[in-house]
């Protein structure tokens, strides 16, 4: 009774994922990063906040620290593993909240056409109005700044693109034949949008989640650089990089390790999503 | 056609170098913020001082070792037997930058301008218990105390202090220091754009400087201090001559500033800037004395100090500068040095016993607390190492630091129970009845520090008439004071100029943080 069953779920789906080497090479690494964020407190060899002011900006490759210390004398493996993760987090939660969000909107747009989608899509490009970070500022100014301020920050910013994306893809699955047909059993509307059209709009939806992640995950950074996000001294990648950017002249690892982590992690769900996109529906290719 | 056309460009960008290089005979100074206003008695910010000392003048000045008074506008001065009559006589050959003379009435007129209550002067106390300042004759000042105040004279060194001329701030009424200024000082007002510069023309008839310069006179036309917020920024326009002198250096950056052949580096030994974290004694956990002697046990001061200020700092190991006038070493003594194991054994005699999340508990009390403080990068990370220090005796401290706009206001509040802050002072007397003193809650004694034989012996020490009885009344106030543990004292920062090359003649000098004071001896070479 879930929507797996009726998801796309045709043979060869990881075949053709990785029929492109770079899509490959991006699946990995997107397997590899998110095992690193969820097995963090295993993984790391440290205690994220247990600093030893002795080792303080120790290059990489000082013994007992391969990618070197930060500016309190703490383990960048284990500050990278445990910002990775609650930058993952911080991503996960908001394209799941952002998106659920937006994806119902959009369901209901296109389903209610003539009552609800034109409020729904001017509430939408009110939303669209707003930059993220001038909201995440705003936010930050009335919760205090944090995790929350962020998510929710992100969330919002989140909900208009992926109530667009869902909208215009459940309108097109609105005029197939099966929804009337669907319709002329005299099936309830609720059953109806969550047997036929959600799912006929999944592959859309996930595709755009996909890139969403490393989008948001790229402004989450940037929130979190400006000192909205994680507060010291829990480990962010954005926090890690606006840290280290006061020694970038003497200690460059302590910024740039973290910032090249952001890039590679929103490279790879970027590449990742596009081979998505090609593998679950060509029809999609702009 | 073509060649006319790359002269152009060269000529072009030719200009452009020119703009960017500092001008002759011009000084940059560079700073990293600019003050809210330039009037003495309405601002306590360094930035403030920085400038006003170089516009005006006060009746005496402090030599470079930070202890001797010595003669400023006024040439030299008598106190009574009962210690509170001040005759000051005023040298008579000074003018203000309009040219008009300076005499008696501006001196008086400018002191009671500042303890007026209607001007509500946030630094009027500083002038002491005033009863009358009032001119003599045209070159004599007497300054009258309704009782004894060992402090004046070092007070009086302070830009409070300065003589300002009163056509000009009844001219301009709430604008005096924000649309012009007129003063004594060896430079003269020019114009003000608010967080970026600030310009001043040499003063043609200055020649009354401090006896602590070799030239009584200014050696450079004009001034400009610049505002350049960004340190890396700042330290760029130092090396590639858009700026000739800074105190805002970053840390990190002095010791290799130091072995920069085109830089010419001055610290300054007897420099009193201290760095401190203090406890909210009537809040939960930090009321506690055990909590507070176990975080003065925990903080590794050497570490901190090392890592933060690389060096360029040390370690305070008591509540002064074993420099300032008045430090009592036997009260010192009663601070607790770094000794984590003594801290956790402190906390189990006193009934704290370790929770299971790591952090202690007493009576169902966590034993965590919220410091406040401002947003510096010192700050940043001083007290992220602090609070790994007392995470490892199963204490939580909770940061939230504060961008100054709001962090002022933010720390007179009664919200935190514990803050981190630094100041300057000049002497024992000077920083103690700051921050000590029972009236002055709550702020800026942030403490709520209120204590009977503390006020009692600031008062001993601010009106004895005999130095030696002043002296033991603000060692027993600092021995109160170190023994209920009401601060952590962190750091003594060191006082650095960095002076790029055509600079001669600069020298730190550290009057309530101010590197330049009268910058007389600064000459250009190019």
């Amino acid at each position: 009774m879930s929507a797996v069953t009726v998801a796309p779920s045709r043979p060869g789906l990881l075949r053709r994922l990785t029929r492109d080497p770079g899509a490959a090479i991006a699946l990995v690494f997107v397997v590899l990063v998110l095992c690193a964020a969820i097995f963090a407190p295993w993984l790391a060899p440290t205690d994220p906040f247990d600093n030893d002011l002795s080792s303080s900006m120790a290059p990489p490759g000082t013994e007992g620290l391969p990618l070197g210390a930060d500016a309190q004398g703490r383990d960048l493996v284990t500050r990278l593993l445990y910002g990775l993760r609650a930058s993952l987090a911080m991503g996960f939660f908001a394209v799941i909240l952002g998106g659920g969000i937006g994806a119902a909107l959009g369901f209901l747009a296109a389903f209610y056409q003539r009552w609800l989608d034109a409020p729904i899509m001017r509430l939408v490009d009110i939303m669209l109005s707003f930059p993220a970070i001038l909201f995440g500022l705003a936010l930050a100014a009335i919760l205090g700044p944090g995790m929350l301020a962020v998510v929710l920050a992100l969330s919002v910013a989140t909900v208009p693109l992926m109530a667009r994306i869902v909208r215009g893809s459940a309108l097109v699955v609105m005029r197939a034949d099966y929804i009337e047909a669907a319709r002329a059993t005299g099936m309830g509307d609720g059953r109806l949008i969550w047997r036929h059209l959600a799912p006929n709009c999944l592959s859309a939806l996930f595709v755009f989640a996909t890139l969403r992640f490393g989008q948001v995950i790229l402004l989450g950074s940037a929130l979190s650089f400006l000192g909205l996000g994680a507060q010291p001294p829990n480990p962010e990648l954005g926090a890690m990089a606006s840290e280290g950017r006061n020694f970038l002249f003497f200690a460059p690892h302590i910024a740039v390790i973290p910032s090249l982590a952001i890039f590679a992690v929103v490279l790879a769900f970027n590449m990742l999503g596009d081979a998505l996109r090609d593998a679950l529906d060509p029809r999609l290719r702009v | 056609m073509r060649t006319l056309f790359t002269l152009l460009l060269l000529a072009l960008s030719a200009g452009d170098a020119l703009a960017q290089a500092a001008p002759r005979n011009t000084l940059v100074v560079l700073r990293e913020m600019d003050a809210d206003n330039y009037d003495p008695i309405r601002s306590t910010a360094r930035g403030s001082g920085e400038v006003v000392y170089m516009m005006s003048d006060t009746l005496v000045s402090l030599d470079w070792d930070m202890r001797t008074v010595r003669p400023g506008l006024a040439e030299r001065w008598e106190i009574s037997p009962d210690g509170k009559t001040y005759t000051f006589h005023l040298r008579r050959d000074v003018t203000f930058c309009d040219g008009r003379a300076m005499t008696a009435h501006d001196v008086a007129y400018s002191i009671m301008r500042w303890v007026d209550p209607a001007n509500r002067s946030p630094v009027r106390w500083r002038a002491g218990p005033v009863r009358e300042v009032r001119a003599i004759d045209d070159f004599t000042v007497e300054y009258e105390l309704t009782e004894p105040f060992g402090e004046l004279l070092y007070q009086l060194t302070l830009f409070f202090a300065s003589i300002v001329d009163r056509n000009t701030v009844e001219r301009l009424g709430q604008n005096f220091g924000t649309q012009g200024f007129n003063g004594t000082g060896p430079y003269c007002w020019v114009s003000w754009t608010p967080r970026q510069e600030l310009v001043l023309q040499r003063h043609p008839n200055y020649r009354w400087g401090p006896p602590i310069y070799t030239n009584p006179a200014p050696q450079v036309e004009r001034v400009i201090w610049r505002v350049i917020p960004e340190a890396n920024t700042r330290l760029a326009a130092l090396q590639t001559g858009q700026g000739d002198v800074t105190q805002y250096i970053p840390n990190i950056a002095i010791q290799q500033l130091r072995n920069v052949p085109t830089i010419r580096m001055s610290r300054q030994e007897n420099y009193f800037w201290d760095f401190f974290m203090g406890f909210k004694v009537d809040k939960p956990v930090v009321s506690d004395p055990a909590i507070r002697r176990a975080i003065n046990l925990a903080v590794n001061r050497a570490a901190i100090v090392r890592a933060v200020w690389f060096g360029n700092a040390e370690p305070a190991t008591a509540y002064l500068n074993p420099l300032t006038a008045g430090y009592s070493a036997e009260a010192a003594a009663l601070v607790p040095q770094f000794d984590p194991a003594a801290a956790r054994r402190v906390l189990d005699e006193a009934g704290w016993t370790m929770g299971t999340d790591g952090i202690r508990v007493k009576d169902g009390q966590r034993a965590t607390f919220l410091l406040y403080g401002l947003q510096t990068n010192e700050w940043r990370q001083a007290t992220e190492a602090i609070q790994a220090d007392l995470r490892r005796i199963g204490i939580e401290m909770r940061i939230q630091l504060w961008d100054a706009t709001v962090g002022w206001g933010r720390l007179a509040t009664q919200e935190f129970d514990a803050f981190v802050m630094s100041y300057p002072y000049i002497s024992a007397t000077d920083g103690f009845s700051l921050y000590f003193d029972s009236r002055n809650r709550p702020t800026p004694n942030r403490m709520n520090w209120s204590d009977p034989r503390t006020d009692a012996a600031l008062e001993t020490a601010k009106t004895a008439l005999d130095a030696n009885v002043r002296m033991a009344a603000i060692a027993e106030a600092q021995r109160i004071v170190a023994e209920n543990n009401v601060w952590v004292p962190i750091a003594r920062e060191n006082l650095w100029l960095a002076a790029a090359q055509r600079v001669e003649g600069a020298r730190a000098h550290g009057i309530y943080g101010v590197g330049l004071y009268k910058g007389l001896d600064i000459r250009l070479t190019r």
